[in-house]
């Protein structure tokens, strides 16, 4: 409680006004304190001493104020190097304005006290006592002499007679007081004019050593209220020498009037006296209690001055502060705006700043949100799209691609943003290509559309590019499609057309024929001669058996030209492949192998149409084995994978064979391509014809240095669903 | 009066701190002080000489009236620890001032006694001085006096620095030249 009460009041405005308050009435006190008949003129000490101390206690403070002052400024905080100007400027006109008042107020302090005093003055006092002096003189010496005659009067009478003589003398003379003393300071005898005296006045010392000495003594004796009396002292002569030595000691009145004077001139005479002996401490204690009350003010006022200037500056301080703060980006700073003037309206005026900027920024941030957002929703569009888009820069450097794009081309361009055509192109002769073709289109800025057949490990592929100059100028974007699928899909379309009618056409009479030629085999075997008659036989025969291999062959143009609906069912692949291998296993010289997949794979297709497609990949295997003179040994593999975003069945068939003319990789799965001299060519293309219709893939690869392998992908289905 | 003395005490402090070398000036001297039983009462007499520094003598010449005390204290005294450590009471205590002042017209130097408004003259100061420290016959109250064994009688002598003119007052509080209280003197008890 007491330490927060000392807190509160050593902080903020408090000290400065309890300080200024308590130094007014240290001034007051002090001031008072000077004045003669002040009550506190015995506590001067203690108040001087208490202004001492408040004098030493503020220069402590002062002392570590600037010492704070001067730290910060050798660290060259913000707002010092303003805060000592200002303080250097109060200081100097404090120490400045206060200097002149102090000077000249000692010197007033000085002049003023010491135009008290003045020679000439001091001069008619000495001289009005000296004249008082002389007027008692006059008189004195006249009451010395009756003095005298009066001890000669007394020398000559008896002890016995004295009291009585004296009384008279007393009388006579108009003394106060006659008495006789011995030499010892004892009485003899006196006479008394007061009857209330009973005891007489007794003659100093002094006076009785200087009557010893053989001078007789007169002076003027001040009694109380401030009257005076003559005293006179004489020996009286003594008669014979052994006589005891005696004095006569006489009391004489001064008139009222000489006595008022004679007090009058003694009083001026010692008052000036005095006040012109206590001229100097007047004007020390006036120096001091001045100098004490300059040197309070002066320390206080400074000590002001370092408040108030780092009070006006605080705010500049923080505005300087704040102003770093909104530099390096923080523009939350809100600064405590304090005061009406113009420091205040700067410091409210940054906090408008501050919260515009605040606000600025917040709406740059929602921009750059929602441009963030456009951008992910166009990637995430162009990452659905099934064509590839990438854009180009006007400098030939890739910008975007989304992932349809790298899936086409078959590398990852998404990893090479920001490389250049050059560089792409020397990757492959695929994307060498495709650079070309961009690099050539975008010499002139009109929109351009191109196709591109590049080898891909599948095959050939052929892509649509169509190119759009960007606005501005500032680049291409290009937009290209795989349409080998497609392309295939016509081919094959006008295969199936084609063999359609030629099924039609050729199927008509191939009956006709065959039947003729049997006829004729039949009629006329018997009417020729018998040498003729096997000729006849054999040529009929071969007529019967072309003709009925052209009907296979037209057979087979129509299963490859029809395309009933099919008729799907959930099968066990390795069920179906197990089924369709016990088929092929009467042969011992042939091998086979089936590696099965961990799970039951179950896929929904035509039972029948898999199973012409398996037969004709073994009978393709087998045939090119055997033709090539080398063992069948055919693994057929299946297993599951998955494959942009979706599951699939990967079955394998390979073989040990001679593999594929290179040549002929690109067409293998197109009819009439076959390297066997028996075959119609139409084996692979029925098979890619089948898969294609379950929506799946079918390519060829060749194994190293023997064998080749037919793989196909069908989309796997969850059999649920 | 005592703020004044705690005062003196403290300015002495401040003296004895800032001059710590400074050898003590001269000083009021009790010469003797002797207690006669006349009767059952008892009195004192007792011999105090007074040594002006030449800065009292000058404001003496000039026309300041100084104030010189002199206290008599009856002490009773308890031993605590034997003879190292007592605890004084007073028990009596009584203050004799005069006033002595310079007449210039008359060059007679006024001493006057300020409790029995009693008024004597001088001729020199040396005599003013002389008679001002004789005290005699200053009969002690019987009522402190009927048993003397533990009693102490006790004197000093001093100038009253509160009564000089306020502009004097400070310098000579601060100033040993005006500090010339004597120590207290214990006079000794009449043997029986």
């Amino acid at each position: 409680m007491a330490l927060r009460l000392i807190r509160r009041l050593s902080t903020g405005t408090a000290p400065y006004f309890s300080l200024a308050i308590m130094l007014l009435l240290l001034a007051y006190l002090l001031s008072a304190a000077t004045q003669d008949k002040s009550r506190l003129n015995d506590l001067f000490l203690i108040i001087f001493g208490i202004g001492l101390t408040c004098l030493l206690i503020l220069a402590g403070l002062l002392t570590r104020g600037l010492w704070r002052l001067y730290r910060d400024f050798r660290r060259k905080s913000a707002g010092s190097r303003l805060t000592l100007r200002l303080v250097s400027l109060f200081v100097l006109l404090i120490v400045g304005s206060t200097s002149i008042v102090y000077g000249f107020s000692v010197h007033f302090l000085q002049r003023g006290i010491n135009s008290w005093f003045d020679v000439e003055v001091e001069q008619a006092l000495n001289d009005s006592l000296e004249l008082s002096r002389s007027a008692f003189g006059i008189r004195m010496r006249t009451l010395l002499r009756q003095t005298r005659m009066m001890a000669g009067v007394l020398s000559e009478l008896p002890d016995s007679s004295l009291g009585h003589n004296l009384r008279e003398l007393n009388r006579l003379s108009g003394a106060l007081e006659l008495s006789i003393w011995n030499m010892d300071g004892r009485i003899v005898v006196s006479s008394i004019d007061n009857p209330a005296i009973i005891v007489p006045n007794r003659p100093d010392e002094a006076i009785v050593r200087q009557i010893k000495q053989g001078e007789d003594y007169i002076g003027l004796d001040p009694i109380e209220d401030e009257e005076f009396q003559l005293r006179a002292a004489v020996k009286i002569p003594r008669q014979s020498p052994l006589a005891e030595e005696r004095l006569l000691h006489v009391l004489f009145p001064v008139n009222e009037q000489l006595s008022t004077l004679g007090k009058n001139v003694q009083d001026a005479y010692t008052d000036y006296k005095e006040l012109s002996y206590l001229r100097q401490p007047l004007v020390t204690i006036f120096t001091l209690t001045l100098s004490l009350i300059v040197f309070l003010t002066v320390l206080a006022s400074i000590w002001f001055a370092v408040w108030i200037s780092r009070r006006i500056v605080e705010p500049l301080q923080e505005l300087a502060e704040g102003t770093q703060a909104v530099a390096s980006g923080n523009y939350n700073m809100q600064l405590t705006a304090s005061g009406h003037d113009e420091i205040g309206f700067l410091v409210r005026s940054f906090n408008q700043m501050t919260q515009r900027l605040t606000q600025a920024r917040n709406a740059s941030q929602r921009s750059h949100r929602l441009l963030e957002q456009q951008t992910s929703y166009l990637t995430t569009v162009l990452g659905s799209l099934s064509s590839g888009v990438i854009t180009i820069d006007k400098d030939l450097y890739l910008r975007t691609a989304n992932v349809a794009s790298s899936k086409i081309l078959g590398i990852n361009l998404q990893q090479r943003l920001e490389s250049s055509l050059d560089n792409l192109a020397r990757l492959n002769d695929n994307l060498q290509s495709f650079a070309m073709l961009i690099k050539n289109y975008t010499l002139k800025p009109v929109a351009w559309e191109q196709q591109l057949e590049l080898s891909q490990i599948k095959g050939r592929q052929t892509l649509m590019c169509h190119g759009t100059p960007l606005p501005g100028k500032t680049g291409w974007v290009v937009v290209f499609d795989d349409i080998t699928t497609l392309i295939q899909a016509q081919r094959n379309a006008a295969w199936g057309e084609v063999a359609r009618r030629l099924a039609h056409e050729i199927k008509n009479p191939l009956t006709p024929i065959q039947l003729s030629a049997e006829r004729l085999q039949h009629k006329y075997v018997s009417l020729v001669p018998a040498d003729q008659a096997e000729t006849l036989t054999k040529l009929t025969d071969t007529i019967v058996h072309q003709v009925e291999a052209m009907k296979d062959m037209v057979n087979e143009f129509s299963d490859y030209a029809r395309s009933p609906g099919l008729q799907l069912e959930w099968l066990s692949v390795g069920n179906l492949l197990r089924e369709v291998l016990t088929l092929y296993q009467s042969n011992p010289q042939h091998q086979f192998a089936l590696l099965n997949s961990q799970e039951d794979l179950q896929i929904r297709v035509d039972r029948n149409r898999f199973r012409q497609v398996l037969h004709n990949l073994l009978k393709n295997a087998i045939e090119a084995s055997e033709e090539a003179g080398l063992a069948v040994d055919i693994v057929i593999s299946y297993h599951a994978l998955r494959y942009q975003h979706q599951r699939w069945l990967e079955i394998t068939v390979q073989d040990q064979g001679p593999g594929f003319p290179t040549e002929m990789i690109d067409t293998l799965f197109e009819p009439y391509t076959t390297t066997k001299i028996r075959g119609t060519g139409l084996g692979l293309a029925i098979v890619k014809k089948i898969i294609e219709e379950h929506g799946g893939d079918v390519w060829a690869e060749n194994l190293g240095d023997n064998g080749a392998g037919i793989i196909i992908r069908l989309p796997l289905e969850d059999q649920q669903t | 009066m005592p703020v004044c003395s705690t005062t003196k005490r403290l300015m002495h402090l401040l003296c004895w701190l800032a001059l710590p070398m400074t050898a003590q000036a001269m000083q009021f001297n009790v010469n003797q002080a002797q207690i006669y039983q006349i009767g059952s009462s008892y009195t004192v007499n007792a011999n105090i000489n007074y040594q002006l520094t030449p800065r009292v003598e000058e404001a003496i010449e000039n026309g300041v009236p100084i104030i010189f005390f002199q206290t008599i204290q009856l002490l009773d005294r308890t031993p605590l620890l034997w003879d190292w450590w007592q605890w004084d009471k007073v028990i009596w205590e009584t203050e004799i001032r005069y006033e002595l002042r310079y007449h210039d017209l008359s060059k007679q130097y006024m001493l006057h006694s300020l409790d029995v408004e009693n008024h004597r003259n001088f001729t020199t100061l040396a005599s003013a001085l002389n008679a001002m420290g004789n005290i005699s016959n200053l009969t002690l109250p019987p009522a402190f006096t009927n048993t003397t064994d533990s009693t102490i009688l006790r004197l000093r002598s001093g100038i009253d620095l509160t009564a000089l003119p306020s502009p004097m007052r400070p310098g000579a509080m601060i100033s040993n030249k005006w500090d010339l209280t004597s120590d207290w003197f214990e006079a000794l008890w009449p043997s029986d």
